[in-house]
């Protein structure tokens, strides 16, 4: 099981909000495909699935807001 | 970074060897025979003529500065004269080859090129033009002296204009050009297309591709030059300048007709001395000038060497790449090599350069081998020759006559009119929005970035009163954006950029999809050249045009330091307020990088006159001065703090408004109102000042809490009555304390307020050395403790409250003596 994280957005940034998932739950996923889309008050931010799997979780809906180290999915 | 070009590593990788085409050098061969039927016989003599002209024009400098007389004139003249006797070749070719639509920009030693490049005008004029331009100049003050002093004699009244308009700038007299406000060095003529000389060694560099960016975006067909010395070769601003104008995105990247190189010439007059450093075999690592240009690009600059003796020569070159420049195949280079049998200046004593050089160039004079030239051709014979010496001698000698006599020809009356310089620096003009923007490529309402702040609170707190995130209400950024997007999508003159400001949106994304709105020729990523993005920003606004420019880091402001100090602060007054720089230049001010990436600097620029400076640290408030200090039509540097652009508005209830506003430049706001003490805070601090206000609520202190906006001009009328309310002040800014602002601010309030003070005003700022890293920066930009033991100690010690800041055991004294 890996987790999907937020990553450290940056300097003075802590936080995100869900855009979209490109990817639902229970999908095949390979190690380095955008999952998801996030944006910041600053940028927008593609995340990579950081293993190859099948997504088992979903933690955060689109529009959700998200802190910097958040688990937002995972993937089996 | 477009994704258009992309890096390949096989191609990157893959073995080659870089191929020079070669840089011509002395290849001129034509006939003056061929030149007689390009030119016709008239024009010959006349490029003769105004060889005469500028060399006893600076004769006659040269003369007042090292004897105190010219003729049977006596006077002595104070200022400097950096005289280009021996280079006249240079100046007249070229202006012979320009037209007067074309610009030139000077260096110190550019009379004699302002000069030539008048005299070329007025021959191109029609004489209704030249009329209209003598009537309007200063009111027709100039002209109406000449028909006045002049009206009976043989010359010429628009060669008189052009010659006294000079003459009187170079002598400070309120007839000259400039009002006297530039002098020597500084001395120019936009009708007649000779744009400001620069008396820093290359400062023209970059202002001159900044007018040729303004001509390339007018599409005007008219050319820039720079006419630089030997010297500025080894100035970091003219490889900048140069890179800028051959950048590769302008033929890649940028859409039509705008897909071609600005026109842009570099014209070293190459005389081989830099001052005293000899530029050739000494301070300098060419061998010939020209030989940089294969630096640059791959064309090389289509850079030549040329014969500065033989203005024929010289015309010659400069028409070639003229045609070059105005096809879009820019920027071009020319080495003119000459020489100036004058000093630098006139206490030169040649300590540097044998009597034999001299001896051996004074055989290559310009004027003699030009006059032995149309000799030997029979275009002129040896009567008329003299004929034209001694007419313009006359000439020189009777204008000088008048410009010297001070009760003629005076300076301004400063003793009359104390503030005038003042009255120069800061037009305040408020230019109206222009609605000409046809080019966006984009609604701006369906872009994404823009989207998503409509749908974001306009306040900053719910209904209940807590806190919303940035992802939820307008932040700082996003006001920012706001009105800068409104200006961008509404006023085609103006034109945004700086490190990363495209793709990117600006490295804290204020400019977040924009560039999918405004079009590459109005947005784009400069080069990491913060000297020529200040510079060029220079160049484009004298032109006619409005540039709001990014420095990304303020601690970056020191690498734009003379473009900021010397030209951007200084051009308005040097010009008698004849200059517009409509100019924002926004800088942050960082957090958690360190030394050289955490100063707030807005002191250091204070210091500097003729700079308007602004803070905001709210949204509300950035939104409305970056609003108006982009309708201004003077130079203004727009501080934003790192730590303030995911602020969202919490002061004024209404919120951020969605349409556009402005707020006036030097007006204070009052965030917390209280009768026992003011602090003043300057941009970010405003937030631990209001944290340690509340605090002290609890010592029963009530603190009024101002949030100054602007530091230049800054509103001491709201500041002074607060303090004759509280009879206190204290001042928190994270600029560091030493020389900062703050103290300017004290000790104007102790003279102004000084019977309402109960104590002295105290200054709280960033201590006298380096911001360190991250995980140690509140030890630098002061807290609300810091804040709380200065109220304690310095006005309320009868409240005994245990100081808990990092500063409060601090001996300021000692630290002072100690040079911190």
């Amino acid at each position: 099981m890996t987790d999907i994280i937020i990553p450290n957005l940056g300097n003075e940034i802590s936080e995100a909000e869900i855009t979209e998932w490109l990817v639902g739950a229970g999908e095949e996923v390979e190690e380095g495909e955008v999952v998801l889309l996030i944006s910041t008050t600053k940028t927008a931010l593609e995340i990579e699935a950081p293993v190859s799997g099948k997504i088992s979780q979903i933690n955060f809906s689109e529009g959700d807001l998200v802190q910097v180290g958040d688990v937002v999915g995972q993937i089996e | 970074m477009p994704k258009n070009i992309p890096i390949d590593p096989i191609k990157t990788f893959s073995k080659s060897v870089l191929k020079s085409s070669g840089i011509p050098v002395h290849q001129y061969q034509k006939s003056i025979q061929e030149e007689l039927k390009i030119y016709g016989k008239e024009n010959l003599i006349e490029l003769l003529r105004h060889m005469y002209i500028v060399r006893e024009f600076e004769t006659m400098l040269n003369s007042f500065k090292t004897k105190g007389s010219y003729k049977n004139i006596e006077y002595i003249y104070n200022g400097p004269a950096h005289l280009s006797i021996g280079q006249e070749a240079a100046a007249v070719g070229s202006a012979f080859a320009l037209k007067t639509e074309d610009k030139i920009f000077g260096s110190h030693r550019s009379h004699g090129e302002m000069i030539a490049k008048g005299l070329s005008a007025i021959n191109s004029l029609s004489r209704n033009k030249i009329n209209s331009i003598m009537e309007t100049h200063h009111d027709g003050k100039l002209i109406s002296y000449i028909h006045k002093n002049f009206n009976n004699t043989e010359f010429n009244d628009a060669e008189m204009f052009l010659l006294i308009g000079v003459l009187a700038e170079i002598f400070m007299r309120e007839l000259g050009f400039n009002k006297g406000m530039g002098g020597s060095m500084h001395a120019f003529f936009t009708p007649f297309g000779a744009f400001p000389n620069n008396a820093i060694v290359g400062g023209s560099s970059g202002i001159a591709v900044g007018a040729a960016l303004h001509a390339h975006l007018k599409q005007n067909k008219s050319i820039c030059v720079a006419n630089l010395g030997d010297g500025s070769t080894g100035c970091g601003l003219v490889w900048e300048a140069m890179n800028f104008a051959a950048m590769g995105q302008y033929k890649n990247l940028w859409p039509k007709p705008f897909n071609n190189n600005p026109p842009m010439l570099f014209c070293f007059m190459n005389n081989f001395y830099a001052m005293g450093g000899q530029t050739l075999g000494e301070t300098m690592s060419w061998d010939r000038l020209s030989r940089i240009a294969s630096g640059v690009n791959p064309e090389q600059l289509h850079a030549e060497t040329v014969n500065g003796s033989d203005p024929l020569s010289v015309a010659d070159a400069v028409i070639r790449k003229r045609k070059i420049l105005l096809e879009g195949n820019g920027p071009a280079l020319l080495d003119i090599e000459c020489y100036r049998f004058s000093g630098h200046s006139t206490t030169d004593t040649n300590a540097y350069r044998s009597r034999e050089e001299i001896k051996h160039w004074k055989s290559f004079d310009p004027i003699e081998l030009y006059s032995q030239k149309l000799l030997d051709a029979d275009i002129i014979n040896k009567k008329n020759l003299d004929n034209i010496i001694e007419k313009v001698q006359n000439q020189i000698e009777l204008l000088t006559s008048k410009v010297v006599d001070r009760e003629l020809t005076p300076s301004i009356d400063i003793a009359k009119k104390p503030t005038i310089i003042g009255d120069f620096t800061f037009n305040k003009e408020v230019n109206r929005i222009s609605k000409t923007a046809d080019d966006l490529l984009m609604d701006i309402n369906q872009v994404n970035q823009i989207k998503n702040m409509k749908k974001k609170s306009r306040y900053g707190k719910t209904s209940d009163g807590s806190l919303l995130s940035g992802m939820r209400a307008i932040t700082l950024r996003d006001s920012l954006a706001e009105a800068i997007i409104y200006h961008l999508s509404n006023d085609k003159s103006l034109i945004a950029y700086g490190e990363e400001c495209r793709d990117w949106g600006g490295a804290f994304g204020v400019y977040r999809g924009f560039a999918d709105i405004i079009p590459m020729n109005r947005l784009f990523n400069a080069p990491i050249s913060e000297a020529a993005i200040v510079s060029t920003a220079i160049g484009y606004a004298i032109s006619g045009g409005r540039a709001i420019i990014e420095l990304m880091y303020s601690d970056f402001i020191g690498r734009a330091g003379d473009e900021i100090f010397n030209q951007l602060a200084k051009w308005q007054a040097m010009s008698a307020g004849e200059l517009r720089l409509p100019i924002v230049l926004r800088a942050s001010i960082g957090s958690k990088y360190g030394a050289q990436h955490s100063q707030d600097w807005s002191s250091l620029l204070t210091h500097i006159p003729g700079l308007s400076i602004v803070y905001p640290a709210t949204p509300y408030d950035a939104k409305g001065l970056i609003a108006t200090s982009l309708k201004s039509n003077d130079p203004t540097i727009f501080f934003e703090s790192q730590r303030l652009y995911d602020k969202v508005e919490v002061f004024n209830e209404k919120g951020v408004p969605e349409e556009y506003y402005t707020i006036p430049i030097g007006k204070a706001v009052k965030r917390k109102k209280g009768r026992d003490i003011t602090i003043l805070t300057i941009g970010a601090s405003l937030y631990p000042a209001l944290d340690a206000s509340e605090e002290l609520i609890n010592y029963k202190i009530d603190a009024e809490v101002i949030d100054a906006r602007s530091l230049v001009p800054f509103d001491y009328d709201m500041l002074i009555s607060s303090v004759n309310l509280t009879g206190r002040l204290l001042i928190v800014s994270e600029a560091v304390e030493r020389g900062s602002f703050s103290n300017t601010i004290a000790t104007n309030i102790s003279r102004f307020a000084f019977n309402n003070l109960k104590a002295p005003a105290i200054v709280i700022g960033a201590p006298n050395w380096i911001a360190p890293g991250a995980d140690m920066e509140k030890t630098y930009s002061p807290q609300s403790d810091d804040i709380l033991d200065s109220v304690f100690r310095d006005f309320f010690p009868e409240k005994r409250v245990n100081k808990k800041g990092l500063r409060k055991d601090w001996n300021f004294l000692e630290l002072a003596k100690k040079g911190f």
